[in-house]
């Protein structure tokens, strides 16, 4: 990573440009790589840079270039209520406030869908992933469907953290890590208790380089229920993994190929689950068991 | 009648004993079993009903396969599939069901479809925008989040960001 390079972004040519907003008197600005997306941060004050870092993307690369795909922009106010900070995507205003701190959570929420929807290189899955025994539990679903409890679950129980929102898959179907501090909601699944806690807090650590794709698990809470899972084919997965594939409509070829292949060397489950922590411990046997089936078809034998 | 599966804007992936099949104008996908994908691959306007029914069993009952073959028909048309619309298919599922028997029940097409979503859709954990979300998107206005708020006619339930 490294420190911030300071440098005014500006948009490759052919870019839509910002029309009037690159007129608003910006005085500073960075450029960053993240998976192939080149993204460009400018602000009226240049003391913002100093904050910025943690609101970038995970695995964030500095540029030597201000040539970017994409820029953010960031104008911020004396803090009254008149002249809030604004916080721009290309020529859309994203937000009006006169907190700074929020401002800033709108623009790390901006830059990390700008990256999961623009990385060429890359399918962002919306999806938890832990890894386990050299493979990747990839959890997809949607926002509140109990992704982070399960995630934090298996990391307690001693699987690798990846990430909490999004499964980020190669072409050859391996997933890399995207790992932010897990994002926790309260009992009662509300925002306003949420905390952000480290996959080391939990007891657990981060994974530092991809994995193959071993378990997919589609699993919707519903209290009480017993985990019976359904096996679902290759096509069944692809299709049930595209409807939370942010790329799909915008590279469908991409996308298909990049989740056929993670789905291939899959198991993939569906079902209703009861509470995360049984169903934590099922998932990490399923992968100790396929890593022993696999094993053994290979004839390698021996212990780790 | 000589069937003839749609061609156009489609994306088609071959798997093993399956199809993928990607709609780019409307954004759907589709899974086809292998008795779909027979049919899909070779409803080409130059094969009847029978002729399709011999492909995909050749050694079965031919009623009975002509039958898995209509059904077949009717699944691709709903999925969009077919050039005709559901107007080509013209088979009743009880009545497939009847002529197959539990004997060719493996025969049974199968397409399960999927509307691709957009990439705010896929990618958003919470909205802070409620304008154009559907009713019932979970919306949270980042620094400042709001317990169970959704959005609803194009604002935030708790009173918008």
């Amino acid at each position: 990573m490294g420190g911030l390079p300071s440098m005014m972004p500006r948009l490759r040519r052919g870019s839509a440009r910002a029309g009037r907003i690159d007129r608003l008197g910006w005085r500073a600005g960075t450029c960053i790589d993240a998976c192939g997306l080149r993204v460009g941060v400018r602000t009226n004050a240049p003391a913002l840079l100093d904050r910025l870092e943690p609101h970038l993307p995970p695995g964030w690369r500095a540029c030597a270039s201000p040539l970017v795909d994409q820029i953010f922009s960031v104008w911020v106010g004396p803090g009254d209520a008149r002249r809030p900070t604004r916080v721009y995507a290309g020529r859309s205003r994203r937000v009006r406030t006169a907190n700074l701190a929020r401002a800033l959570a709108v623009l790390e929420s901006e830059i990390r869908q700008s990256v999961a929807a623009g990385a060429a290189r890359r399918t962002f899955v919306h999806a938890g992933v832990v890894g386990w025994r050299g493979r990747a539990i990839v959890i997809p679903g949607r926002s509140r469907s109990g992704k982070t409890t399960l995630v934090a679950e298996l990391v307690k129980a001693g699987a690798l953290y990846l990430s909490d929102e999004f499964a980020v898959l190669d072409g050859r179907g391996r997933v890399h890590p995207f790992a932010k501090p897990l994002s926790i909601r309260g009992a009662s699944g509300c925002d306003r208790h949420a905390q952000s806690r480290c996959a080391e807090e939990l007891g657990g650590s981060c994974a530092t380089g991809p994995l193959p794709v071993g378990l997919v698990v589609l699993a919707e809470h519903s209290p009480g229920a017993t985990w019976r899972p359904e096996r679902l084919t290759v096509g069944q997965a692809v299709i049930e993994m595209l409807a939370h594939t942010v790329p799909a409509r915008l590279r469908p070829e991409a996308s298909l190929s990049s989740l056929e292949r993670a789905a291939a060397r899959a198991t993939v489950l569906k079902g209703a689950r009861g509470e995360a922590r049984e169903l934590a411990g099922h998932l990490l046997r399923s992968v100790e068991e396929m890593e022993s089936v696999s094993r053994r078809g290979a004839g390698e034998g021996g212990t780790r | 009648m000589k069937p003839v599966a749609r061609r156009d804007g489609l994306l088609i992936r071959e798997l093993k004993d399956e199809m993928l099949v990607y709609a780019r104008d409307e954004h759907r996908a589709h899974c086809l079993n292998r008795t779909a994908a027979t049919v899909f691959r070779n409803a080409d306007g130059t094969r009847t009903v029978s002729d399709l029914a011999l492909l995909l069993a050749p050694q079965s009952d031919l009623p009975a396969a002509e039958a898995v073959v209509g059904e077949t028909l009717a699944r691709l048309a709903e999925a969009g599939l077919l050039q005709g619309g559901p107007a080509a298919a013209g088979w009743s599922r009880r009545e497939v069901v009847r002529r197959v028997g539990i004997g060719a029940a493996i025969l049974l097409p199968a397409v399960a479809s999927v509307v691709a979503p957009t990439p705010a859709e896929a990618a958003v954990t919470c909205v802070s925008d409620c304008s154009q979300q559907k009713d019932g998107t979970a919306c949270n206005c980042y620094g400042e989040p709001i317990c169970d708020a959704t959005c609803i006619s194009g604002s935030c339930s708790a009173g918008g960001c």
